[in-house]
């Protein structure tokens, strides 16, 4: 998968949270789930369980910490699939 | 410092499935765990801590600059339904939570006495941001620290009295 699949399959788990479609639209890597898409924080732990259904990945407290924007969950993505 | 959250029951509700699997596992320590399923209402348990956490955030990241998903780290010391603190690392703040039949909210201080300092900010109070941090400006030009939750009818404006 590359990185550009990653960001697709990333950003269709991400559209139901969202709560501002002008920044959905606008979607790149530096968009913030908070700040940008006004997403509910207690729906960042649903996009967290998302992520690990779509991908069969574990993501552990640490990683979780810094999945706030699209570019940080990227990157635990790609390095949690690398370490498969 | 201050901080402060509000939980729309109904719209929690409609927005978050807590009974989801690994759902309470990823933001709640074993301890919280314990509380909500010894709950004789759960899901006001899960609002309730859920509250204290985020209102208790918002000093942490005032405080310390830093920004994270840390649901873990800010654990809950539950007194009661009202009352209690958390802890995150190293970090104390105290808490007041209120719940009715249509919302949770609470207020986290860092100071205990700060408890019943707090006041709502008037409507035509104008709340600035610096890094996404809101403050007003006193009758002397100081910036004091105000905190501000809105979630579906609710909206809350809190700082605490001079």
């Amino acid at each position: 998968m590359n990185r550009e699949e990653t960001l697709e399959q990333l950003k269709e788990i991400i559209k139901p949270y969202t709560n501002n479609e002008l920044a959905f639209d606008n979607f790149t890597a530096d968009t913030d789930f908070i700040a940008d898409l006004n997403i509910n924080s207690a729906n960042l732990v649903d996009i967290i369980l998302d992520v690990e259904d779509a991908f069969k990945i574990h993501i552990d407290n640490e990683s979780m910490e810094k999945m706030l924007d699209v570019k940080s969950t990227l990157e635990i993505i790609e390095t949690k699939l690398s370490e498969k | 410092m201050i901080g402060n959250d509000i939980v729309d029951l109904a719209l929690a509700k409609k927005e978050s499935n807590w009974k989801r699997t690994g759902f309470l596992e990823k933001i709640f320590t074993s301890k919280e765990q314990v509380l909500i399923s010894n709950s004789e209402n759960p899901e006001i348990m899960v609002w309730n801590l859920w509250s204290r956490k985020e209102a208790a955030y918002k000093i942490y990241n005032r405080q310390t600059g830093i920004r994270g998903y840390i649901p873990i780290q800010l654990e809950c010391n539950y007194e009661n339904a009202d009352s209690g603190s958390v802890h995150c690392n190293g970090n104390i703040y105290y808490t007041k939570t209120e719940i009715t039949k249509e919302k949770i909210s609470t207020i986290a201080v860092s100071q205990k006495s700060d408890l019943k300092e707090i006041k709502e900010l008037k409507s035509t109070v104008e709340i600035h941001k610096k890094n996404g941090i809101p403050y007003i400006n006193d009758i002397n030009n100081a910036s004091k620290p105000v905190s501000i939750s809105h979630h579906g009818r609710f909206i809350s404006r809190v700082s605490i009295i001079d």
